[in-house]
């Protein structure tokens, strides 16, 4: 590291500039801050990343979205025609408006489940008793799986021949012929539904139980003297403690959930009759593979940029402001 | 503490007794949930072909380690394993070196800007890969990161720097100043503060945000999806799509592959369990 920087950071005047006023310190001191050039530098390689890799192909999508640009092509400007096709046009029109549905659906009926099932594991998990270190172990298992791993595991499990393990099951129980999960049009979405669920619980109960270890003890002893049952202290204590742990892991939940696409890739493709098409899985199947129209396909994700930034603009103020350590 | 069992004199022992129960019972249902999907990927990856398509059954007549065999010595399953591995370490190291360069000089040193670049940050974090994908697959081929495993280690920067800069700045902050204060009015500069005071008090914090990173970039799939072609290039979540794609029924080395696939990152929640529910109220991770 060159003397340069750690002269300047070292430099006494800062220090000294608290205790005398700010009109001695040096006029880039003031201006930038004490320790400007080494700060810029420590964080020079994390802003090299966001410019290149994120702020970079975030433009150029937004550019994309604006062109008339096949897989392999030239391309030429279509303004808004892209956005047009997908709103009006014949050819995406009807696909875009359905993968809206299925999203739409695929995204609040499974983060309702995991919410509800996250607060129900989270509560029990919380209780004293013999072995609760394994049982949480156990509990939080799918979680650390990679996500295309338990969709193949699923979909073996799903199997439409007689020897997917929920067709032996409902065979012996039921005696009943092989179920299409995967592929009837009306049970696919729902199958998909519940391997979003089986995996994504685990992250909703640690979350809450992060947020249900928060809450200080002192307050449940408090109403206990009080004289409050079991149900008060968890209306009155319990909710309001998990409201700050509910609201984040929903938003981050909105987000992660609304945009996968391996879940859906990998278990149905989107099929059948796009009944499990969701918008991530649009925008690859437009973009990355037939005709591969990168332009409609980028405007795919653009389109639904500003409802995802109002959900990122939340979720960015809610976590600063728990942190203090950055002012 | 716990949330009900504070209980007193008040609660009675019907509601206690009930609560055990509900307890025992709502924990067995939900094992089950959650363990059944493995154990049938453990049992398919153990039984011979004859069985996984014979007469269906759900217990196991016979084992083999047949499918675990083949899928060495037949598959390119090692190759897979090999190339997600190094992607995930270089993805690591270089993710943990930048988060916590960036975290220290966003909790300790005094910049204009700092608060940008602590927003910015978090936006970056909570931006969908599925965003990114179209456009990043054309800056890949810009920037020449196709079709090489290793070409994924920058767009692995993408979700992992973020993410270590977040979880390093929660670890950073609860470093009292005054221990590297100290430091400096000693003499020490601030490179010397960093690598003498700062690191070695966060080197536990540091092994568990590397051990998430690992996590992270051994599970990626979209990426990998869309920049892979070659077989010898391709990462393991890639590379076991491949066994469904093709016409044989595959099911046996696909499960004996999902097991293995999924060991490191199950032993490594396992080892760092303890910090998993401390790490998410910090920095919540991804789920």
């Amino acid at each position: 590291m060159p003397d340069r920087l750690s002269t300047v950071v070292s430099d006494p005047a800062g220090e000294v500039s608290i205790a005398s006023g700010p009109g001695r310190r040096r006029a880039s001191v003031r201006l930038l801050g004490r320790d400007w050039a080494l700060g810029w530098a420590f964080v020079a390689p994390l802003l090299v990343v966001i410019v290149a890799l994120v702020a970079y192909p975030f433009v150029s999508g937004i550019i994309l979205s604006l062109q008339n640009q096949v897989l392999g092509g030239t391309a030429s400007w279509a303004g808004l025609g892209n956005y047009r096709e997908l709103i009006v046009g014949k050819q995406y029109g009807g696909a875009f408006h359905e993968a809206l549905l299925v999203s739409l659906l695929y995204t609040v009926v499974a983060i309702a489940i995991k919410f509800v099932l996250g607060v129900c594991v989270a509560l029990m998990l919380n209780e004293r008793f013999r072995g609760r270190t394994l049982v949480r172990t156990i509990l939080f298992l799918p979680w650390a799986m990679p996500t295309v791993i338990v969709a193949l595991d699923w979909r073996w499990i799903y199997d439409g021949t007689p020897h997917g393990l929920l067709n032996i099951v409902l065979h012996k129980v039921f005696g009943a012929d092989p179920v299409q999960f995967l592929s009837n049009p009306s049970l696919a979405l729902w199958s998909v539904i519940a391997v979003v669920v089986w995996q994504g619980t685990p992250f909703y109960t640690m979350m809450f139980l992060a947020g249900l270890q928060a809450i200080p003890a002192s307050q449940y002893e408090a109403a206990a003297i009080d004289g409050a049952g079991p149900l008060a202290r968890f209306r009155y204590i319990t909710l309001p403690g998990l409201v700050p742990a509910m609201i984040v892991t929903t938003l981050l939940s909105a987000i992660w959930t609304a945009n996968s696409l391996n879940f859906v890739y990998a278990l149905t493709g989107g099929g059948p009759l796009n009944k499990t098409t969701t918008f991530p899985m649009l925008a690859y199947r437009i973009g990355l593979t037939g005709a591969g129209q990168l332009g409609v396909s980028a405007a795919v994700s653009v389109i639904l940029l500003p409802l995802f930034v109002v959900l990122i603009y939340l979720l960015t103020r809610r976590m600063l402001a728990s942190e203090s350590g950055v002012r | 503490m716990t949330t009900l069992a504070r209980t007193g004199p008040i609660t009675s022992r019907r509601w206690r007794l009930g609560k055990r129960w509900l307890l025992i019972v709502g924990l067995t249902v939900f094992a089950i949930w959650t363990l059944f999907p493995i154990a049938w990927m453990i049992e398919t990856s153990l039984k011979p072909d004859a069985d996984i398509y014979g007469a269906p059954g759900l217990w196991p007549a016979r084992t083999t380690v047949r499918h675990y065999i083949d899928l060495f010595s037949q598959d390119d399953f090692g190759t897979y394993f090999k190339n997600s591995l190094l992607v995930a370490v270089a993805t690591t190291a270089l993710a943990v070196v930048i988060g916590i360069l960036a975290a220290y000089a966003l909790t300790r040193l005094e910049f204009r800007g700092r608060r940008f670049v602590a927003n910015v940050t978090v936006v970056t974090y909570l931006v969908p890969p599925s965003l990114l994908f179209i456009p990043l697959f054309q800056v890949a081929f810009q920037f020449g990161f196709t079709d090489r495993a290793m070409g994924l280690v920058p767009l692995y920067l993408i979700f992992t720097v973020p993410f270590c800069t977040w979880l390093a700045l929660a670890y950073m902050k609860a470093i009292p100043r005054e221990l590297e204060e100290s430091s400096l009015v000693d003499g020490a500069n601030r490179l010397q503060a960093l690598r003498m005071i700062i690191v070695p008090l966060i080197l536990p914090a540091v092994a568990v945000i590397a051990l998430f990173t690992f996590t992270q970039a051994w599970n990626e799939f979209l990426y990998a999806l869309i920049l892979i072609s070659s077989t010898d290039q391709k990462t393991l979540p890639v590379g076991l799509m491949d066994f469904i794609n093709g016409d044989v029924l595959q099911w046996g080395p696909l499960m004996a592959g999902s097991l293995l696939g999924s060991l490191p990152p199950i032993l490594i929640y396992m080892a760092a369990q303890r910090w998993v529910v401390s790490g998410l109220s910090a920095g919540a991770v991804t789920g």
